[in-house]
């Protein structure tokens, strides 16, 4: 598997395991069903220790993208479709929070702020 | 799985008194200044030196009551010890062979044409590095369920300690059931490596933690005279006056992160984290 990890970086080594995996899904380098290497085998290939790896697919595992059969290893359950969506929706959100964020410190009320939306929607 | 229960041992002018632990599947390592006690411990855990007090467990079997066969279990490295110089690599094999059953004739073959070392040279006439490999390459060759290396990368640069550090790894993908006890000098190797780490120092164990809390959640402030005595103190684990103020190591590293973002705060190696730990002061 293609995974580079900067172990210079602020951001911690098991949160760059899983960023790029996560980004691997979406383009959809690993699909579903992809057996990820095992622990030992990327805490060999990354020279980083094997907890760190086991925290990273922990991880995955409860974010869903991944699960780990006992004596097997550890695959992807995430369809890229579904994550994409997911990654979507979560950026659209943020851009909203930013719009009634400004649209609070301008005074707009909710209802206001609703019927604007409702009237731009309109236009497209 | 090996665990050491407050082993207790005098010399003149040094103490040993510790105690650590490590599971199947895990590499862990010992870091401690020359002296410290870490050849020591691993002579206790060997039984080549006994201790006053205390226990050591492996597999669920006290080192006292070992017979050979479980002996055969253990492979090893002794920082200051290695066969014969007049032995050749073939010799080696041979002997290997009587010593262990359980010995993998073609895996210590194989990986000795990997490592460029030539089974008709003499000892003798291997460099540092070499016999450095080979003899990693006899305490990893006979299927050991616990590998006791101390200093298995002492007076090596840096590539050989790399190609050292490799057969290490390779071995845990190999058996991932198997456990590392690693003792070294140099940070660096144990830290790209191990699991966990025990710090040694004194004959006492000053600090154990997972390499992955160290690498991301310890960190070292600096800060100046100002900044240093407004700051909350109370994740702070040492601290050693500078020239130009304080030098702080904490474990809790996205705290002052977050709450003095204008301080230099910086990832810890395990080299500058045992300076601190011994050179420097508890708050």
């Amino acid at each position: 598997m293609r995974l580079m990890i900067s172990t210079t970086s602020m951001v911690p080594i098991y949160e760059q395991i899983i960023n790029a995996i996560r980004a691997q899904i979406i383009s959809g380098e690993l699909k579903k069903g992809d057996i990820l290497p095992s622990v030992r085998s990327l805490s060999k290939d990354l020279k980083i220790s094997a907890l760190t790896v086991k925290k990273a697919y922990d991880c995955l595992e409860e974010e869903g993208l991944a699960e780990t059969v006992h004596g097997k290893g550890t695959y992807i359950t995430a369809e890229n479709s579904a994550l994409l969506e997911e990654e979507q929706r979560v950026e659209i959100e943020k851009d909203l929070e930013k719009l009634i964020t400004k649209a609070r410190q301008f005074g707009f009320s909710k209802e206001e702020l609703q019927e604007l939306f409702e009237l731009v929607s309109e236009d497209f | 799985m090996i665990e050491v229960k407050n082993i207790i041992k005098h010399y003149p002018g040094f103490e040993l008194n510790c105690s650590l632990k490590s599971e199947s599947g895990r590499i862990t390592g010992v870091i401690g200044q020359n002296g410290a006690g870490k050849s020591t411990l691993f002579r206790i855990i060997l039984s080549l030196a006994k201790a006053e007090e205390g226990t050591v467990v492996i597999d669920g079997q006290d080192i006292r009551t070992m017979r050979d066969q479980d002996r055969e279990k253990i492979g090893t490295v002794m920082a200051d010890s290695t066969f014969s110089g007049y032995l050749t690599i073939d010799d080696v094999r041979i002997l290997l062979k009587q010593f262990y059953p359980t010995f993998d004739e073609g895996f210590f073959v194989t990986k000795c044409r990997e490592s460029g070392l030539n089974p008709k040279a003499k000892i003798n006439d291997l460099s540092t590095g070499m016999k450095a490999k080979l003899k990693v390459l006899s305490a990893i060759s006979h299927k050991a369920d616990l590998l006791v290396l101390d200093e298995p990368t002492a007076g090596l640069d840096v590539i050989a300690r790399d190609d050292v550090l490799d057969l290490l790894r390779d071995y845990m993908e190999q058996n991932p059931d198997a456990c590392i006890l690693i003792s070294s000098h140099i940070s660096s190797d144990l830290e790209n490596l191990c699991d966990d780490i025990y710090m040694i120092h004194n004959g006492k164990i000053v600090l154990h933690e997972d390499t992955d809390r160290l690498l991301s959640d310890y960190c070292m402030i600096k800060a100046d005279q100002e900044t240093f005595e407004k700051m909350d103190k109370q994740y702070l684990l040492k601290v050693k006056k500078e020239p130009w103020g304080y030098q702080c190591l904490s474990n809790e590293r996205a705290f002052y992160q977050e709450n003095y973002p204008d301080t230099v705060i910086e990832k810890t190696g395990i080299d500058e984290l045992m300076l601190l730990m011994i050179k420097g002061e508890t708050v």
